[in-house]
């Protein structure tokens, strides 16, 4: 079977002015490999399924009726020897298929059974997310399959649990298995599902209209079933009296990984990644800084950054670039901006005051959310990020685009606002990946 | 999957640097004497790891040829005592960023005639300096062997009058510089073993200086070492051709200033060069003028 050859790229100005201490680099991972070449057989990939079933799921009943079939759709997606199992969540969780909580290798008869125990689905009860994830926790781990990826659906808040329970579900869930998460109309939380999908790196996103979800499962299951390499982390090295201010994914996504360090040696630490397809491409941001500046003319290395997965002989390297530092008074080389970094800081702001512009809006602050959405406005023109500034347009009036000038709009669709809020993390890549 | 992931760029299964030293014994030491399992940059530091202790072999070979690294230069930024390319202390960079010992040897040193390819102590090392010279300093013949009898310094006939700068260290106007008692002057230290160094005058001017990668500076004369005089500026100064084929020096104003036969030139000003001129700048260093 093929599997995908890491490259790491670090774009960066590695010159500082004299007495400079902080470092910044885009770290780009991509991934290659024979595209053509049909992914592995998927005896080492295993997916579970979970579907919100609780008496709210009635309500209208196409949401039901649209989450089964959208279930039904993602499993025929399930590639042939993919251990799978449905759960159906309430405020408990339950096996749905295989009943017996244990996994199936996906085969033209398992996908058809499974199918028709989605389509006996009821719904009745609470929501209670940490046991569904408790659920998915157990199945996954009697399962020797290594990449494992369950996608969550649900339409309302975790109601039935505390935010304790489910805080312990998802530490327990973590580096376990991956998790994209979905919410269907308007009555669930977005910062509780973000929750979950940021510890467990996956994506959240709503679906508004459950006649959408078919469409949304059969892709996230068909991305799933792509990934070929499990637990991959990003490793970096810093030197002695250096300090790490951010490693943050900044493509496709907004991602902060600074505390989801794991300290691997001395002086190195690991940041979660997940799993990697090939023909995918990444982009990181990481900020390091030095206790004491060097001299003009003196090179040190800032940070190794390795990519790094864990394979049955022990980690493996899978490439690394190196973050270096230069001090120079020469400030037409320590002025010059790298246009990587300077791109995804934007990017980075853009999602945060997208995220700090929409809670002010939540609060009635309605000066610094017209400030925030407003500065958002504008990064979003600056960077060409389109599709944000679509959302952005849902919620405000723009007056003028490049001084982000913008008023509130009195009327707000509460499936925009939520769109604009899970999708503030979204980034555009920089427009032209030149070489330095 | 059963983890076959390979990539050009893999390094070794515990996430540390690709090597590159592959026939090195033991581990790298980087300049601030940190034991290192990476060989390009310090494991502990970051700093780089400098040119592989092997270079030394390249030096010539001197009867009383002494440790090249000389072991107890002073830093003329603190005044620690040197231990590498890097000072312990304050972080110096005494190969002045980017001047690596093999670039110079290779690129620029003409060893003096007479000497040919140094003896060599591994046979494994490339030989030097009968390797490409750069255009600007190319090797220059004894000025004895060819030139007229009876040390006449007119031009041999038909051919152009040839310019060459000396550079050789001089204990006497080292210890003036001591004597003299600058700021830094208890810090400052003789080489114990200083080659010569011929520069042949060509084109329109020969900057006098340390190369710099980080400022982009490439003198002609670079006087990067080891040993590298710390009183020398990165642009100290520039030797300039007349329009009669004759040579000035000019001091843009360096830090330390420049001599010529022993008086002390005013900055921005072309002071001429006769044949036999020395010029002493920094704090040992002493050029002289040939021409012929």
């Amino acid at each position: 079977m093929s599997e995908p050859d890491f490259t790491v790229e670090i774009y960066q100005n590695e010159y500082l002015p004299e007495g400079g201490r902080d470092a910044n680099a885009v770290v780009t991972v991509a991934t290659s490999g024979t595209a053509s070449a049909a992914p592995a057989p998927g005896a080492d990939s295993a997916e579970i399924i979970i579907v919100d079933c609780s008496g709210s799921m009635n309500n209208p009943p196409s949401k039901i009726a649209e989450a089964r079939a959208a279930t039904a759709a993602a499993v025929d997606v399930i590639r042939d020897g993919v251990a799978f199992a449905v759960i159906a969540g309430t405020h408990q969780a339950t096996a749905i298929f295989p009943p017996d909580g244990s996994l199936a290798v996906a085969d033209p008869q398992t996908r058809e059974s499974a199918k028709r125990a989605v389509a006996s689905l009821r719904p009745s009860g609470g929501t209670a997310i940490g046991q569904w994830l408790w659920l998915a926790h157990r199945m996954f781990t009697s399962h020797p399959a290594q990449l494992r990826h369950a996608i969550l659906l649900t339409d309302g808040k975790d109601e039935h649990e505390s935010a304790e329970d489910l805080g312990t579900a998802i530490s327990l869930c973590e580096g376990v298995f991956s998790c994209d998460c979905r919410g269907v109309g308007t009555d669930w939380e977005v910062a509780e599902l973000r929750r979950i999908s940021t510890a467990l790196l996956g994506s959240v996103d709503i679906v508004p209209d459950p006649a959408g979800l078919a469409a949304d499962f059969s892709a996230m299951m068909a991305t799933a079933m792509g990934k070929q390499v499990a637990d991959v982390s990003l490793r970096v090295w810093t030197p002695q009296h250096a300090s790490i201010q951010f490693v943050k994914q900044v493509a496709p996504a907004v991602e902060d990984l600074t505390g989801r360090r794991t300290d691997s040696g001395p002086q190195v630490g690991d940041y979660p990644t997940g799993a990697w397809a090939t023909g995918e491409s990444r982009d990181y941001h990481l900020g390091v800084q030095i206790a004491a500046a060097g001299a003009v003319g003196q090179e040190m290395l800032a940070a190794r950054v390795s990519l790094v997965a864990t394979s049955p002989s022990g980690p493996e390297v899978l490439g690394q670039g190196l973050v270096k530092a230069i001090w120079t008074d020469e400030e037409a080389l320590s002025t010059r901006i790298d246009q990587h970094v300077a791109h995804y800081t934007g990017q980075e702001e853009l999602a945060q005051v997208i995220q700090e512009g929409l809670e002010a809006r939540k609060q009635g602050d309605e000066d610094t959310a017209t400030a925030k959405l407003g500065r958002a406005v504008a990064l979003a023109h600056q960077s060409g990020n389109e599709d944000t500034a679509k959302l952005l347009a849902k919620v405000v009036d723009v007056v003028d685009v490049a001084t982000g000038t913008v008023s509130l709009k009195k009327k707000v669709d509460d499936a925009d606002e939520m769109a604009l809020d899970t999708r503030s993390v979204k980034t555009v890549r920089t427009k032209k990946q030149q070489d330095k | 999957m059963t983890g076959q992931h390979r990539s050009g760029q893999a390094g070794d299964q515990l996430g540390g640097p690709a090597g590159t030293e592959e026939a090195e014994k033991g581990m790298p030491t980087c300049p601030a004497g940190h034991t290192s399992a990476s060989s390009d940059f310090c494991d502990v530091c970051g700093m780089r790891i400098g040119a592989p202790a092997s270079a030394q072999l390249q030096e010539p070979q001197e009867p009383r040829s002494q440790e090249p690294q000389a072991p107890a230069e002073p830093c003329p930024h603190c005044g620690a005592t040197r231990s590498g390319r890097f000072c312990e202390s304050c972080g110096f960079d005494f190969d002045a960023s980017g001047g690596s010992r093999e670039r110079t040897i290779e690129g620029v040193i003409v060893p003096p005639p007479g000497t040919g390819p140094a003896p060599q102590a591994a046979p494994a090392e490339p030989p030097p300096p009968a390797a490409p010279m750069p255009a600007m300093a190319e090797p220059v013949p004894e000025p004895g062997a060819a030139a007229p009898a009876g040390g006449d310094l007119a031009p041999a006939a038909g051919g152009p009058v040839v310019w060459t700068a000396v550079v050789t260290s001089d204990h006497d106007y080292f210890e003036d510089v001591v004597a003299a008692g600058g700021p830094d002057s208890a810090a400052l230290r003789f080489p114990d073993y200083c080659p010569e160094r011929r520069f042949r005058l060509a084109g329109p001017e020969m900057r006098i200086g340390r190369r710099s990668a980080s400022q982009g500076l490439e003198p002609e004369i670079d006087l990067t070492g080891p040993p590298t005089d710390p009183g020398v500026s990165r642009m100290h100064a520039a030797l300039i051709a007349e329009p009669d084929g004759s040579w000035t020096i000019l001091d843009p104003g360096s830090e330390n200033g420049t001599l010529v036969n022993g008086t002390e030139i005013a900055a921005g000003v072309r002071v001429p060069l006769h044949d036999g001129d020395r010029i002493h700048l920094g704090a040992w260093t002493a050029i002289t003028v040939r021409a012929g």
